[in-house]
């Protein structure tokens, strides 16, 4: 995809992210190139501590880099203000995120629509109807989130990804919190999108299974790309993720009940490290 | 961090509870260690001093009559007298340099000036003392505020006019005056001529005692020598009796004005506190859960949380009563600049003031987290190992019920306390409603904080909505958010309305009872007015068809003292509508009552009573008229004829004007202008600027309102300001989702600003519904008309809605300025 491109997708060039400074500093990405191409799913896989969700908060324009260059959808982040920042996140992104995707007081539908709302604009009726029937939530709309289950909590939250018609929806780890039949099934869901909608995705995840559905995979570690892998199977990528040395690479979706109950207090520099 | 926060606000509720009770009570010590300094300078050195045993007034300004000059021989040869010193003192108002009255609140005295410096508490601090009868010393005070420097010819009233050169200005001690007094010191000459007008009376007598003769032992060895009606008493007691006189008169009414304050401050600060310990306890449900799953005690739960709560209260109490020194003295500044006439030095702290500020400050904060850690230790063990909801969003049947119960009977209480014009079942409603608002609050939050918030989710877009949603989502916090200010506004509503009854009812009063166009107003002084000779004067006007002068004075009937107006009611009846409701005013001569003091006193027209006049003299009255309306006569009508042979300074402080059918008003008011001009130029009004004067009095009271809502809404926004804080703390991914989707940063900021904005509404109205209700009722039972002032109420709700726009500045700002990731990417 060019810098110009109309098919959507992001990239970044020699992106580095640098958390704290002296001698504290953690650098969390070190002079990262990698392109998510348009109408792809890629997953981005690598052990605790790579910069996987670094990369994709600063890809997504949740922070800054500290050095290099992001492009979404043609559009340099660098140096766009926070005004300019939000809109492009409202207009351009969708995200999709482990837990905590909805707003507890609004309803399933007016979460869905919440980044329109937000602009002031309307949904598009007929794409939002589309939307709604292929994630199967008709039957849900009125509902607030604490009445759905949390397989629907997570198509509610990807609903909302795909209304805007975004260049790339993030999903963080969007199926941490399911067991693995509804994790599969959201899985299925981000791969109709890309197939059938030409919607762009990139993926964080622990999971081989998860990363199995991607078109491709970017390995990462300690905040460097170190492979990336072209039509990946679940074997292949836990085989390259022992290639990492990393021995979390199985059921960590287990593991993430307990990590969420481990306190609230975390510092900004180490959540972008989690 | 959370943490952090949570304590601090904790810390601000008590610091501020504790700083403004311990403000108003250090003020409350200051001024009466002042006025104490005062009182114990007031008579000099003055070992004994001689004068009327009649007491007929409570006030300290309140004078005795003279005594018989034959005394001071007498008196002067008793053994053990160093020096005795005839006292003149009476009535005498300095005019200015211009001509005119020299304003002032204090009493306006004149008399003679003492040569012996031990015996005269005045030290002059430019001139010399006066030598021929025309010569005066003036205090410092008043040489300032009427432009008047020494060799200056002026004008003194006692009430004729004297014509004076001032010759020294005098100091009473380090201050200008004594408070606000006037003194205008004669040569014992003077002072004989113009004050006490003739040679044969005195005020009193001041003694110095020679050496090894103390001060009792000269009081009893001059006792003898005095004759029926006349007392000596020691310099000391005479102190000590001026300042039990302040302390139960001015001095009491101030604690209680400050107290309420402080009360009011107290009470909002305890709802402030206490909520902000439940959202605390509720944020800490794991940690109290974990404590029970480790195998902790529920009582050792609620003794964990009392003594945080202890520890906090304490720590909060300590740096309040350091701010309420701070407190006091920004208010001394504050009431030195608007001249209460006490000059306050230093800050003075009794150690009553400790001992109720400490217990107050620890108990109100252990009370207000009870509630909070009883619930904290009814957490379930379990609860440490799950995600739970931060609090109960519905409120409980029990609470329903006991509310509505509560509500039912104080509504009862006031409506019929009100129509049965009972106060203290009016009152007791009043406060059981308070309560039953309170209980009420979580029940009546959701629906209402809907309702305030509709409009704004209708205009403000999402923002606005989930504002609405926001508030609406924990009806438990947004009513303990609210109380506060609710609770504020409703005692200032109450008050407002109250005031505007009693206004309303001495308007309908005093514009029921004069009908004329003009009155010649001397003003509110106790001391001041003008000489009677002028309505003498008016009468022969040729616009003019009747005039009656009204004047003020003590005395005591029937042996309890009585403040009373002193008219000629011949002449009264001819300009006031008195309501005579018994009886007649038969002539110049009749003594008359209100209705109130009759029935009080259980006096009909032909009752006898005795009258005994400040000089000791007594004369016995028939009641010859009770009338209605008091609002311009007051309650006891003395005959200026009686009167006038008991005092040589008769003084008016008003004259009603009756004009000749045709004659021009303004033109009138000019004669009378001129006419009043030698007297001091007392003003000469028209009847619509007389009923405004009259309610005059009581613009202090709406200021003094109008103070408590300012304090009332600072603690209240603090306490919004507080439970947003933690709320948007509490929120933190939701608000880093809604930046995550689109959400720009004065999005954010609207959303929390209009939650507060709902929060302020719905304590404001309920505040402004509960007051006006209540100052209904009250009103209503005291008999005054429902009057509600609209302008102020408007002003306290807008108030009330500007102050949730404040309480939401920082956690608005703060709620932006989170890190998107800070409050997303934790798991």
């Amino acid at each position: 995809m060019g810098e110009d491109g109309d098919g959507g997708g992001a990239r970044t060039v020699r992106l580095t992210k640098v958390y704290g400074d002296g001698a504290m500093a953690v650098r969390a990405l070190d002079e990262v190139t990698v392109e998510f191409p348009g109408g792809r799913f890629t997953a981005i896989m690598g052990p605790s501590g790579a910069g996987k969700s670094t990369l994709m908060h600063c890809v997504a324009g949740l922070e800054d880099a500290t050095s290099g260059k992001v492009y979404v959808g043609g559009q340099e982040l660098g140096g766009l203000t926070d005004r300019r920042l939000t809109r492009l996140r409202r207009e351009r992104i969708g995200f999709v995120f482990q837990a905590f995707n909805l707003l507890p007081t609004l309803t399933a539908l007016d979460n869905i629509v919440l980044p329109m709302t937000l602009a002031g604009t309307r949904p598009d009726r007929e794409w939002l109807d589309t939307v709604v029937r292929v994630l199967r939530l008709g039957e849900r709309l009125g509902h607030r989130p604490s009445e759905l289950s949390g397989g629907q909590q997570q198509r509610v939250a990807l609903a909302r990804a795909l209304v805007t018609r975004p260049r790339i929806i993030f999903a963080d780890e969007p199926t941490g919190n399911l067991d693995s039949r509804t994790g599969a099934e959201v899985l299925g869901l981000l791969r109709d999108a890309v197939d059938g909608l030409g919607q762009t995705v990139a993926m964080v995840t622990h999971d081989p299974v998860a990363a199995g559905h991607a078109d491709a995979v970017v390995f990462l570690a300690d905040g460097r790309i170190v492979d990336i892998m072209d039509a990946p199977t679940p074997d292949r990528v836990l085989d390259r993720m022992r290639g990492l040395g990393d021995d979390l690479g199985r059921g960590r979706s287990g593991s993430a009940q307990d990590e969420a109950t481990q306190g609230e207090a975390r510092g900004a520099g180490r959540d972008g490290l989690s | 961090m959370g943490r952090k926060r949570r304590l601090a606000g904790s810390f601000v509720a008590v610091f501020l509870g504790v700083t403004f009770l311990m403000g108003t009570l250090v003020l409350g010590d200051t001024l009466a260690g002042s006025i104490d300094g005062y009182f114990s300078r007031a008579y000099g050195d003055t070992d004994v001093s001689v004068r009327n045993a009649t007491k007929v007034s409570d006030t300290p300004w309140g004078a005795r009559g003279q005594i018989d000059a034959s005394a001071l021989d007498r008196v002067r040869a008793v053994d053990g007298v160093a020096n005795a010193e005839p006292v003149i003192q009476g009535s005498g108002q300095l005019l200015a340099k211009d001509g005119t009255l020299i304003q002032s609140r204090g009493p306006r005295t004149a008399g003679n000036w003492l040569n012996d410096p031990k015996l005269n508490p005045y030290r002059l601090a430019q001139g010399r003392a006066p030598r021929a009868p025309d010569e005066v010393v003036i205090n410092k005070m008043f040489a300032d505020e009427g432009d008047l420097r020494v060799g200056d010819r002026t004008a003194v009233l006692t009430p004729a006019r004297v014509p004076v050169t001032v010759v020294g200005i005098s100091r009473f001690g380090d201050e200008d005056a004594f408070g606000e007094t006037s003194f205008t010191a004669f040569s014992l000459e003077g002072a004989q001529r113009y004050v006490a007008q003739g040679t044969d009376r005195i005020s009193g007598i001041w003694l110095r005692a020679a050496g090894g003769v103390g001060q009792d032992e000269l009081a009893s060895r001059v006792r003898p020598v005095l004759s029926p009606g006349t007392e000596a008493v020691t310099g000391r007691a005479q102190s000590e009796e001026g300042m039990s006189l302040v302390e139960s008169g001015f001095l009491r009414v101030f604690r209680i004005v400050l107290g309420a304050f402080g009360g009011v401050a107290l009470l909002v600060a305890a709802f402030s506190i206490h909520n902000t310990f439940a959202i605390t306890m509720a944020q800490r449900t794991r940690e109290s859960a974990l404590l029970r799953a480790l195998g902790a005690g529920r009582r050792q739960v609620v003794a964990v949380v009392s003594f945080e709560a202890l520890a906090v209260g304490g720590v909060a109490t300590l740096a309040g009563l350091a701010g309420g020194f701070g407190f006091a003295a920004l208010l001394r500044q504050l009431f030195t600049q608007f001249r209460i006439g006490i000059a306050m030095e230093g800050l003075t702290v009794s150690a009553t003031t400790f001992l109720i500020t400490v217990p107050v400050g620890l108990v109100v904060t252990l009370a207000a987290a009870l509630g909070p850690a009883l619930k904290a230790s009814r957490v379930p063990p379990l609860a440490a190992l799950r995600e739970v909801a931060a609090e109960a969003g519905r409120p409980t049947d029990t609470r329903i019920i006991v509310g509505s119960v509560l509500a039912a009977v104080s509504v009862a209480a006031v409506v019929s306390g009100a129509i049965s014009d009972q106060m203290p079942m009016a009152s007791a409603g009043a406060v059981l409603s308070l309560v039953a608002m309170v209980v009420l609050g979580p029940v009546a939050a959701r629906r209402a904080a809907a309702i305030v918030g509709g409009p704004a989710a209708r205009l403000r877009g999402v923002p606005g909505r989930l504002a609405r949603d926001n508030a609406t989502r924990s009806p438990q916090r947004t009513a303990g958010a609210a109380t506060a200010l609710m609770i504020g506004v409703g005692v200032v509503t109450l008050l407002t309305v109250f005031i505007g009854s009693l206004r309303a009812s001495l308007e309908d009063g005093v514009a029921g009872s004069f009908s004329g166009p003009i009155v010649v107003n001397g003003g509110g002084n106790e001391t001041g007015g003008f000489g009677t000779r002028l309505v003498d004067e008016a009468e022969r006007l040729p616009q003019v068809r009747a005039a009656a002068g009204i004047g003020n004075g003590d005395v005591r009937v029937d042996g309890k003292i009585a403040n009373v107006r002193v008219a000629d009611p011949a002449a009264l009846r001819r300009v006031l509508d008195l309501d005579v409701t018994q009886g007649g005013i038969a002539g110049p001569d009749t003594f008359a009552v209100s209705e109130k003091t009759a029935d009080d006193r259980g006096w009909k027209a032909g009752s006898k009573v005795t009258v005994t006049f400040a000089d000791g003299g007594r004369q016995a009255f028939t009641v010859g008229a009770v009338y209605g309306n008091a609002d311009l006569a007051g309650d006891y009508l003395v005959p200026r004829s009686a009167w006038n042979r008991h005092t040589r300074q008769p003084l008016d402080t008003m004259a009603f004007v009756d004009l000749k059918p045709g004659a021009s008003v303004a033109g009138a008011r000019r004669a009378l202008t001129a006419l009043a001009k030698p007297y001091g130029a007392p003003s000469v009004e028209d009847r619509d600027a007389f009923v405004a004067s009259r309610t005059e009095d009581m613009n202090g009271f709406i200021a003094v309102v109008y103070g408590m809502l300012v304090l009332a809404i600072v603690i209240a926004l603090l306490g919004i300001a507080n439970t947003l804080s933690l709320s948007v703390h509490e929120r933190t991914r939701e608000l880093g989702l809604l930046r995550a989707v689109g959400a720009t940063r004065p999005q954010i900021r609207s959303m929390v600003r209009w939650e507060s904005v709902i929060v302020a509404l719905f304590g404001t109205a309920g505040g402004l519904g509960l007051g006006i209700f209540l100052g209904w009722g009250l009103g209503t039972a005291l008999g005054n008309p429902f009057a509600p002032p609209a302008a102020q109420l408007a002003v306290i709700a807008l108030v009330g809605a500007v102050a949730g726009a404040l309480a939401a500045v920082r956690p608005a700002k703060r709620a932006a300025q989170r890190a998107i990731l800070a409050s997303i990417a934790a798991p």
